[in-house]
């Protein structure tokens, strides 16, 4: 995507975004109105006219008062709603974008934290009608009917208004952008350092304690955040310049207004209400037009924002990542017979990351049959988890890869998915209950179904304690361990019902005292079915070996791992296979 | 809300310090804005008057005089500011990672170890607005309304009375509808949370939506989760956008009643226009910083927040009794003797454990003989890694640890060679894999290095490989190996006679355990006392002697 493509999403249309801005505009208007209508007020009453003459100034200055708060409660509510609306729009575009190209083709957002952020940038970006585009709106035309007032009482003093707004929409907008920017590349790589070592500290306090190491760390702690407080408190000194700036230039705006309009006073139209008016509008203009450097500000993040998104999701589908064919279903695809030898074969099969310059997966080769127990082994780095991706088809891959006696290529990728199914290393749950977690894999499933299934996996006991299926799992599964994770992940797949079943390192994020335990039950859990499910699993600590009818290894590629290279590929131990052709 | 927690100040001198500071420089700019109204609404008032743009040139170069101090004041309250709070922020991570140095390992790991670091390092940064914002307009509040009330009650008393009647609204609208704003908030918290991260955990899912076909579905599901928080938040916003309104209604309102009631009073005679001028120009600013106030409390109330954390951790290290202080002195320069320290037989008799009342261990009787590699085996939440906090005086214990019959020494403390130990997370820190294994041992060898990643069976990595924060950068074994080879290090430099590492070939396949093993066999036959707690069938059958833990009756699994 590009960032403008973003921005105009982000953008509401005209018909939404205006009601907003009109009503922000009339409340702007009425604060200028009331300091000069008030002025005008008590400078005419001096001249003792009859109370007649100052009735209408009198309704107004009330009027005024009264819309000022008025208005500006019904902008906030108006653009808050077009915003909220927008940011719906927004999101599904945005979504609509991803979809094809989850989960390999979205550009570094392979970490979790990266996805999360990626998700905050989007909902950043409903500031663009509410910080930026409104205030800009608002301040920009009240500037303008300002200077036109005044230029129709005093066409000097206009001129004089006009170049004091524009001198502190100019200068405003210079300070703050050196602040923001010096403060962005000055204390980013300062802020980062005193970041590490506290992370350092924490996460290796008994380390450092038992290697007495602690007091040199805590000094080295207290250098970098003197050095950070000390950068911090340079730039502080800029912290306030704008809001000085815009005070300075409301004083001269009045000051030129007096100096100019003393000598024009009882020469032609110019008479004392008339100067009063003319010498208070600045004060309250400038506090409106304080708004525009902030929105320069914010339009700094919402830019940011916008561009993270646009290089987040890559314009074209990169062709490491298989097309997705929408509309042909999610059933099990006809044809394909899963039943007998070889109901999975790969001839050959290499695969990359986009915008990687190798392979991470070069020439695999092997067959599944149903019943078998597979387990892939090797090093990080020798390509299980691209091998998984491939298998579900989020990667794209060169040479053979059947099913059935089928190409996948003739297969839409997620018909593919309902043969294959994966078990993720760190399992997905959402932030519902364990029933809703367990009932989009089959929403038919009743009940009993699912208290079947938590059975097999080993869960029963646990969701009773938990107080049953409505039991939340928390936010990305906080109040499950990883092990129990694993379990409900399985429990899932298990309801999907997919023939063929990859379990990418089942055991990464659990206690190594449970490691054995848990891979043992899952694949006991596994069996059992009427049919026999394939299962492969992935992993790089050993698995018992009177659970698997074939390994396969892996040999390290992208990032040697010599420690564990240069030796013979595993043991022999229950090996019926050949790892590599 | 408390406005200003008085631990703050106990805690962060440097808020003291900037209290002062700013409640002279908010005095002077109330002088300021006082004169600059004074100074406007007369020469107004002598113009219309019919005096001369000359016999008003003094005023008119006060008055520029009076704009250009108050915007210098304007500009050192906001410097001081924005400074205070980096300084107060400084002063509170400071204190923070000493208590929770001193708490220890034990403490930590009892928290969320993200959460802490969270609020040790970025977790303060919901400071600065309260500092650069809020404050300011608290200390204005204080000293500026005041005073320019009562300028105003002296110079023209009905409009005095009316900004006195129109200014307690204020509060007392804001807590009302704060309190309305909480309520609802409160009603619909759930939902909202909900709602307010329903999309994340719909994209965050979207590889596992499609790993079950269900990705189709989810763009009408967004809609509603995005419609629902509109809903939900748009009606809390009606309530609590009114404390806005209220602000504004009321100081607007003041105006509006000072400029009528002093117009009609200019009419019939009874008021000078100067006097009129002046506390017109006057009754908004009493405003001003009460509505700073109200719209700068959301920052605040973030900043009081994050702050509140720090405090509950600073409080309950004050109220820690104080154990002995780790690592006295600077172990590592006193005794770099490569020699190994002759030692027998390392043991532990009726050894327990106790956390907060909690047997983790009772009664854990064993002995580790020179020259030979045991292993510790017991099922989870036996408290394996209790006991070996407890040999290395991490937790306070029950029974006796001796080496030789001399009870040991606690980690870190001086006399605390006797042991080398590598936990279960290999807790490396940024710098180089040369210093991280060289780590408080005060000796850097490089050759000695290499020979302690060989026999972790890590020849290959780079000494001077540098790693991030916690490691970074290596894979979970190679991190893994780095930490026992930190270990052998340290043995083999400072002659410690006990290695002891928890879980060490966890994350590493069954040939490179073999290996790391047979490295650590070669550390046996120098006669040293190597321990692992492990439950890999390898290890196990390794090792020369077996000790079982058992669970403390009554602890569960």
């Amino acid at each position: 995507m590009e960032t403008h493509d973003v921005l105009r999403l982000a953008q509401p249309p005209l018909k939404r975004f205006a009601p907003g801005a009109l009503l922000g505009l009339a409340s702007a208007l009425c604060a200028v109105a009331l300091l000069a209508t008030a002025a005008y007020l008590i400078t005419k009453a001096a001249e003792q006219p009859p109370i007649l003459y100052l009735g209408m100034a009198m309704v107004g200055v009330r009027a005024f008062a009264l819309g000022r708060a008025g208005f500006r409660y019904a902008d906030r509510l108006a653009s808050h709603d077009a915003a909220f609306r927008t940011l719906r729009d927004l999101r599904v575009g945005v979504f609509e974008r991803l979809v094809p190209l989850a989960p390999d083709g979205l550009a570094g957002t392979r970490r979790g934290d990266l996805l999360s952020r990626l998700v905050g940038d989007v909902d950043e970006l409903q500031n663009l009608p509410l910080r930026v585009v409104s205030p800009l709106v608002i301040s920009g035309s009240v500037a303008v009917l300002s200077v036109v007032t005044v230029t129709l009482i005093l066409p000097a003093a206009g001129l004089a208004l006009a170049l004091t707004l524009l001198m502190a929409f100019a200068l405003g907008t210079w300070a703050q952008t050196r602040v923001a920017g010096r403060a962005e590349r000055g204390l980013a790589p300062l802020r980062g350092a005193f970041t590490d070592r506290v992370i350092d500290l924490l996460a290796s306090l008994d380390v450092l304690i038992a290697y007495g190491a602690l007091e040199e760390r805590l000094a080295g702690l207290d250098e970098a955040d003197r050095r950070l407080t000390a950068a911090v408190t340079r730039q502080s000194v800029g912290v306030g310049v704008t809001s000085a700036v815009t005070l300075l230039l409301a004083g001269i705006a009045s000051v030129l207004a007096l100096v100019l309009g003393i000598p024009a006073l009882g020469q032609g139209d110019l008479n004392g209400p008339a100067l009063a008016v003319v010498v208070f509008v600045p004060l309250a203009v400038f506090e409106v037009a304080g708004m525009v450097p902030l929105a320069l500000g914010a339009w700094r993040q919402v830019r940011s924002s916008a561009e993270r998104v646009a290089s987040a999701v890559p314009d074209a589908r990169p062709a490491e990542i298989p097309a997705d064919v929408p509309g042909i279903g999610t059933d099990r695809p006809a044809g394909v017979s899963l039943h007998g030898p070889a109901i999975l074969e790969l001839v050959n099969v290499s695969a990359r990351w986009p915008n990687a310059a190798v392979d991470a997966l070069e020439n695999v080769s092997f067959t599944v049959s149903a019943g078998d127990r597979i387990l892939i082994e090797g090093p990080s780095g020798s390509g299980k988890t691209t091998l998984a991706h491939v298998l579900v088809r989020f990667l794209e891959h060169s040479g053979e890869y059947r099913l059935g006696g089928v190409d996948v290529h003739s297969l839409a990728p997620d018909e593919v998915r309902r043969i294959v199914g994966l078990n993720e290393q760190t399992p997905y749950l959402f932030d519902d209950s364990i029933r809703q977690n367990l009932l989009f894999a089959r929403d038919t499933a009743t009940d009993a179904d699912l208290g079947a299934v938590l059975q097999r996996v080993g869960l029963a006991d646990w969701t009773r304690s938990r107080g049953g299926l409505d039991a939340p799992v928390g936010e990305r599964g906080a109040l499950v361990s990883g092990g129990q994770a694993q379990r409900l992940a399985l429990a899932r797949s298990l309801l999907a019902d997919f023939p063929v079943l990859v379990l990418d390192e089942p055991t990464a994020n659990v206690d190594p005292e449970f490691a054995d335990s848990l891979i043992r039950d899952i694949l006991d859990a596994v069996a059992g079915d009427f049919y026999s499910r394939a299962v492969i699993v992935i992993s790089h600590t050993p698995v018992p070996a009177d659970l698997i009818s074939q390994r396969i290894r892996l040999q390290a590629r992208v990032r040697r791992e010599a420690g564990e290279t240069g030796r013979p590929a595993g043991d022999a131990r229950g090996s019926t296979g050949p790892g590599r052709p | 809300m408390k406005p200003l927690d008085k631990r703050l100040l106990k805690y962060a001198g440097a808020a003291r310090a900037f209290l002062a500071t700013g409640a002279l420089l908010g005095l002077a700019l109330t002088i300021l804005v006082v004169a600059f109204c004074f100074l406007l609404s007369q020469i107004v008032v002598r113009a219309i008057a019919g005096d001369s743009l000359d016999s008003l040139m003094p005023m008119l170069a006060g008055l520029a005089g009076v704009i250009i101090l108050r915007s210098i004041v304007t500009w050192l309250l906001d410097w001081t500011s924005a400074r205070a709070g980096a300084v107060v922020k400084s002063q509170l991570r400071r204190r923070l990672l000493s208590a929770i140095a001193a708490l220890g390992p034990g403490w930590l790991s009892r928290r969320n170890a993200t959460g802490v670091a969270t609020v040790a390092s970025t977790g303060l940064d919901s400071l600065d607005s309260y500092f650069s914002r809020y404050l300011p307009q608290l200390i204005l509040t204080v000293i500026a309304t005041p005073i320019i009330v009562l300028v105003i009650l002296f110079s023209d008393l009905p409009s005095g009375i009316s900004v006195l009647v129109t200014l307690p609204i204020i509060p007392v609208f804001m807590v009302l509808i704060g309190w309305a704003t909480q309520t609802m908030q409160r009603r619909q918290w759930d939902s909202l949370q909900r709602l307010s991260t329903g999309f994340l955990d719909v994209v965050g899912g979207l590889a596992t939506l499609k790993l079950f076909g269900r990705q189709h579905r989810q763009a009408a599901r967004i809609t509603s989760i995005t419609e629902g928080y509109r809903r939900e938040t748009m009606s809390v916003l009606r309530v609590s956008f009114l404390s806005g309104f209220a602000l504004e209604l009321a100081a607007s309102l003041a105006v509006a009643l000072v400029a009528v009631s002093v117009g009609i009073r200019l009419i019939d005679g009874s008021l000078g226009l100067s006097v009129g001028l002046f506390v017109l120009l006057l009754a908004p600013e009493a405003f001003l910083p009460l509505r700073g106030v109200g719209t700068q409390f959301h920052n605040a109330a973030e900043g009081v927040a994050a702050s509140e954390h720090v405090f509950e951790i600073l409080d309950e290290a004050e109220r820690m009794p104080v154990l002995a202080p780790p690592a006295a002195g600077s172990p590592g320069r006193d005794v770099p003797t490569g020699r190994l320290r002759k030692a027998g037989r390392l043991t532990l008799h009726d050894v327990g454990v106790e956390y907060a009342g909690v047997l983790a261990v009772s009664g854990f009787t064993g002995s580790f003989a020179a020259g030979s590699l045991s292993v510790i085996t017991g099922a989870s939440g036996a408290g394996k890694s209790s006991l070996i906090a407890a040999m290395l005086g991490f937790v306070s214990h029950s029974g006796l640890i001796a080496l030789d019959s001399v009870p040991v020494a606690a980690a870190g403390g001086s006399g605390a060679d006797w042991v080398a130990w590598a936990g279960q997370r290999p807790g490396l820190v940024s710098g180089t894999v040369l210093e991280n294994i060289t780590l408080g041992s005060g000796v850097v060898d490089r050759s000695l290095a290499m020979r302690a990643l060989a026999l972790a069976s890590a020849a290959e990595i780079e000494l001077d490989l540098p790693l991030g924060a916690a490691g970074s950068g290596l894979s979970g074994g190679q991190a893994q190996r780095i930490g026992i080879a930190r270990a052998v290090y340290r043995s083999l430099a400072r002659g410690c006679p006990v290695i002891i590492l928890d879980e060490p070939t966890s994350a590493l396949d069954s040939a490179t355990e073999s290996s790391v093993i047979d490295g650590l066999k070669e550390l046996v036959r120098t006669g040293r006392i190597v321990i692992l707690v492990s439950h890999r069938p390898g290890v196990i059958a390794a090792a020369d002697a077996r000790l079982t833990v058992n669970a403390p009756i009554g602890v569960g699994i």
